[in-house]
């Protein structure tokens, strides 16, 4: 029997489980993807916002406001990647400085401090961003605006929960769940799980597992939102960018990532479940022209990759946490934006209102919150580098050439606890095939290595979802053997 | 640190000669740093026939080719290591590379020659619409796959583009038993060379579809569909949808010289060619740094990758017993019209050997015209050109005598045939 099962592996079942993990609670997060944090989480804008934008009073105001604050420390504690770079949101005309003048009022009522949020004037705002548009007249400039790698910051609270004791099992969809007098029980298509709590926290597909509990409680819609992400080498801005937000969102956005690359989006529309990944060339023609209005001098011969992903748009326009009528069924869904942002501080209210308030869980005390990430060498002196090839071979041996990521690094990534299992997540991890050449070169190489380390042979190795293995069959035919 | 004459970064085609005309120069304290197992580069996966005719008269295998260059290699006893990756090399000349043995290690070069090859153009270039399952991969990856290591990528294939290493996978494909539906080509002519369209597309029945391109791409974990659309000035036309099922998607849509290396360094790059801007000598802008082969223009045969890096094999020798730049005036080559780029960039005609040796490719598919070489008011040379086309690379050489009194910018341009 466990006490918590929590369904989801995105941002917030991660957060939620590394909370499990500093009380005495038997937890088990089930993920029904091959890899954790693979929905959702990986694919949006990877902003830590301040919590300027959303209504005052909301769900979304309050812990957006708490979790960012709660995220540095976190990343420190995990080694998840963070930077306070900064943000503005750019207005164009007389009404859209009405609306930032708006923000600001709304940003102090959420909670944000005097000197975490500022009205900018023109001169200020292209003296800090060369490349604004030239029609952006005043910025609501929001200093503790941050950019973060959502997968990694996911990885980082599973892999912590997991050191300390919490399980996790993949490739497990949860199908039905039976209520019985004071516990659950959980199906998946080859287990059932007994459990006294459960956890919805599985994104798009929340109302689906609301609904074997507490049959319409709520609808989620996928919305969804398309990207441009550019070349490292192209140096737009430094700074978040977003245009002054319409009834459709925050708008097209220039996001400065952690890695170096520019991402230029997300587009805004509601679309079918088989959709919800998709981009299209009208998408992609839209984040091309609405760009131009705030930001100039944009590459767009430099476009390196597409994406889309889906925001989970609840019926009930905000955030919903809590616990249901059915006792020990705990909802944390819809979290669309700024989902990613709120993370730590829903999941501290979820563990500590809704669990340990109502049940008897002692607090963890060997509990470690220390969490180092896979060592990135490239980031290393040629003396840092080499103390580490002394302990280890491997990591003389570069596998990508364009991120130079070595194979202890890629071995590494796929040991650890909430390790690798396909050639995606090595890449998610690692950054081995995520250069320019896309793993053209790599890619052959990282699936050796998977192979061997999982103890499967090559034709079992999997690209991404459960029926992406890479190469088809053996031949017979002619190879060119190597001796 | 370790000082060497000559680093050579890459032991393909490109390394070896270059390496090899280094040692027959005099020049013996090389060290040649590859990142495979073993020496050949490209070559070695490209187990069809269609190598050497040039410089061996013969028509070899690609590891054939490579094994007689090798030979000479070893038999001069030259350094090298191979599972050795270079992960940088700065201005002045300083490489660090790495490998399992002896960890990372920091040398400098008087000379350095980097010949690291190409890599190919992916989907992320080309902005694909629609799901993004797996099974999509370039032609080269599953080549390396195929060739190397005796797996199938996919048994109901599409090729998107029509560069040489998809139409040569198309028909290695079909030969191992899979069926591939066709070739689609956004442009009005073929990427690839015309004798490879022939033998490996004609000859298997392999439709090509010359100025469509696949406008969807739908599949939920793996590919299953893809939607090819004909186009016009690259617009997609309404109705001219055709759907085919599929299990592989592979794609031939170009080489881009690799460059990591040389950006770091300062290296200037050409826009067009995306490989370093260099002259005669095929050094680049800093000072004791050549590039040849694939790493300066992408090659579509093997012969000319081996003339031009025994030329800038032979020009480092010079540089390093000398150690000084080329001396004179130097002139720009340009691109003129119906020319889409010229190697070298520039010439130094007072320091020019025997001949100038120039590669030039066209900016589309030309029958009968004059290929016409001025400098200033000047006409240096005129050539009768039959058929000329993107896909195939020209090779001019000029003698010497012709160029020593110019003063102008060498010109090239595509004329009407008189
Ligand atoms: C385009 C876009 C841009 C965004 N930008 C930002 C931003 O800049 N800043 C910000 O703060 N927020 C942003 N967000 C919001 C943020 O990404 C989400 O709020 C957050 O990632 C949601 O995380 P989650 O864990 O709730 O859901 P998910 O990440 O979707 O995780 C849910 C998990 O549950 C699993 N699951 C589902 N059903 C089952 C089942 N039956 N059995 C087992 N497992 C199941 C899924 O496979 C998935 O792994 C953006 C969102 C989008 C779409
Ligand atoms: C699929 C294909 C088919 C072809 N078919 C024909 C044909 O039929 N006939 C013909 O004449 N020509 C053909 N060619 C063209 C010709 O073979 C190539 O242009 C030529 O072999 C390129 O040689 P190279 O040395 O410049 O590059 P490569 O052979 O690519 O060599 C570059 C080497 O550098 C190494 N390297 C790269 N980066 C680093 C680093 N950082 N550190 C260490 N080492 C590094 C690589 O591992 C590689 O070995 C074909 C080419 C291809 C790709």
């Amino acid at each position: 029997m466990f006490d918590v099962i929590i369904i989801g592996s995105g941002i917030s079942g991660a957060c939620i489980a590394r909370e499990c993990a500093k009380y005495q609670m038997n937890t088990l997060v089930l993920e029904k993807n091959i890899d954790v944090a693979s929905e959702t989480t990986l694919a949006n804008s990877a902003i830590i916002h301040a919590g300027h934008d959303p209504l005052v009073g909301s769900l979304k105001a309050k812990f957006n406001i708490i979790g960012s604050r709660m995220y540095e420390q976190m990343s420190k504690e995990l080694d998840i990647p963070y930077l306070k770079n900064g943000g503005m949101v750019v207005a164009t005309n007389e009404e859209e400085i009405d609306h930032i003048k708006m923000l600001y009022d709304r940003g102090l009522a959420n909670g944000l401090k005097k000197d975490e949020i500022a009205l900018m004037e023109q001169a200020k705002v292209r003296q800090l961003e060369p490349n604004i548009s030239d029609d952006v007249l005043m910025a609501l400039y929001l200093p503790t605006t941050a950019i973060t790698y959502p997968m990694e910051a996911a990885i980082a609270n599973l892999e912590n929960a997991m050191d300390n004791g919490v399980q996790l099992q993949t490739d497990a969809e949860v199908i039905d769940i039976k209520k019985n007098e004071n516990y659950f029980e959980v199906y998946t298509s080859d287990k059932v799980y007994k459990t006294k709590y459960i956890i919805n926290a599985a994104g798009l597909y929340a109302e689906k597992i609301s609904d074997m509990v507490v049959p319409n409680y709520f609808k989620i819609t996928p919305r969804r939102g398309e990207y441009l992400v550019l070349d490292k080498d192209v140096h737009v801005v430094s700074h978040v960018i977003y245009p002054v937000p319409s009834k459709k969102g925050k708008g097209i956005l220039a996001t400065p990532q952690y890695h170096g690359n520019l991402l230029l989006g997300p587009t805004s529309e509601f679309v079918q479940f088989d959709e919800m990944k998709q981009t299209s060339s009208k998408g992609l023609n839209d984040i091309k022209n609405n760009i131009k209005k705030s930001v100039k001098n944009i590459p767009f011969n430099k476009v390196i990759r597409t994406f889309a992903g889906s925001r989970p748009t609840p019926s009930t326009k905000d955030f919903i946490i809590e616990e249901t009528m059915v006792k020990g069924f705990i909802n944390v869904a819809g979290i669309e934006s700024p989902g990613l942002s709120a993370a730590p501080a829903y999941a501290e209210y979820v563990v500590e209102e809704l669990l340990v308030k109502n049940g008897d869980f002692k607090p963890n005390t060997s509990f470690n919150p220390i969490r180092k990430r896979v060592n990135r060498m490239n980031e290393l002196s040629i003396d840092e580098k080499n103390i580490l090839f002394k302990k280890n071979h491997t990591y003389g041996e570069i596998i990508c050439r364009c991120e130079q990521v070595t194979k202890g690094e890629i071995i590494d990534s796929i040991t650890r606890n909430a390790g690798a299992k396909t050639v995606v997540g090595v890449k998610h991890r690692t950054r081995a095939g995520a250069g320019r050449c896309q793993s053209g070169f790599c890619q052959v190489e990282v699936s050796k290595i998977l192979a061997e380390y999982m103890h499967i042979p090559l034709e079992n190795v999997l690209y991404q979802g459960k029926h992406s293995n890479i190469v088809k069959e053996k031949t017979k035919g002619e190879t060119n053997e190597r001796i | 640190m370790r000082e060497y004459e000559a680093i050579v970064i890459g032991g393909g085609s490109a390394g070896l000669a270059a390496s090899v005309a280094l040692h027959n120069e005099g020049v013996t304290d090389i060290l040649l740093l590859e990142r495979d197992q073993e020496l050949g580069g490209i070559l070695n996966q490209c187990i069809h026939n269609g190598f050497g005719l040039k410089v061996f008269k013969e028509e070899l295998t690609g590891p054939e080719y490579a094994e007689r260059y090798k030979d000479i290699f070893v038999e001069k006893n030259i350094p090298y290591k191979t599972n050795t990756m270079v992960i940088s090399c700065d201005k002045n000349r300083i490489v660090e590379y790495a490998n399992k043995d002896e960890g990372f290690v920091k040398i400098k070069g008087k000379a350095i020659i980097m010949t690291t090859g190409c890599y190919e153009r992916n989907a992320g270039a080309i902005q694909l619409p629609g799901d993004r399952p797996s099974g999509i991969i370039t032609a080269g990856t599953a080549q390396k796959y195929l060739n190397m290591d005796g797996y199938l990528v996919g048994k109901k294939v599409f090729i998107l583009g029509s560069g040489d290493i998809g139409l040569i996978m198309a028909r290695r494909m079909t030969l191992e038993g899979a069926e591939v539906l066709g070739v689609a080509e956004i442009m009005p002519y073929s990427g690839g060379l015309n004798r490879n369209i022939v033998q490996c597309l004609d000859d298997y029945n392999i439709p090509l579809y010359l100025n469509h391109t696949i406008t969807s791409i739908k599949g939920k974990d793996h590919i299953e569909q893809i939607v090819l659309q004909e186009v016009k000035d690259f617009i997609p036309i309404k109705g001219t949808e055709k759907t085919f099922d599929v299990d592989t998607l592979l794609l031939s849509i170009g080489l881009i010289p690799e460059q990591s290396l040389a950006e770091k360094a300062g290296i200037i790059l050409h826009s067009k060619t995306k490989g370093p801007m260099v002259d005669e000598s095929y050094q680049t802008n800093i000072d004791g740094i050549f590039a040849c082969g694939n790493a300066l223009h992408v090659h579509d045969l093997v012969d000319f990758v081996s003339t031009e890096s025994e030329r800038a094999g032979k020009a480092a020798a010079q540089y390093i017993k000398r150690s000084d730049k080329n001396v004179g005036l130097s002139v720009n080559t340009i691109a003129n019209k119906g020319i889409s780029y010229i190697v070298p960039q520039t010439i130094h005609p007072k320091s020019i050997e025997q001949n100038l040796e120039l590669f030039l490719r066209v900016d589309g598919v030309y029958q009968d015209m004059d290929l016409v070489i001025k400098s200033g008011e000047k006409e240096i040379k005129r050539y009768k050109k039959r058929h000329l086309a993107p896909a195939e690379m020209e090779r001019i050489i000029i003698p010497k005598q012709w160029l020593v009194d110019i003063n102008h910018d060498l010109e090239i341009s595509l004329e009407a045939m008189k």
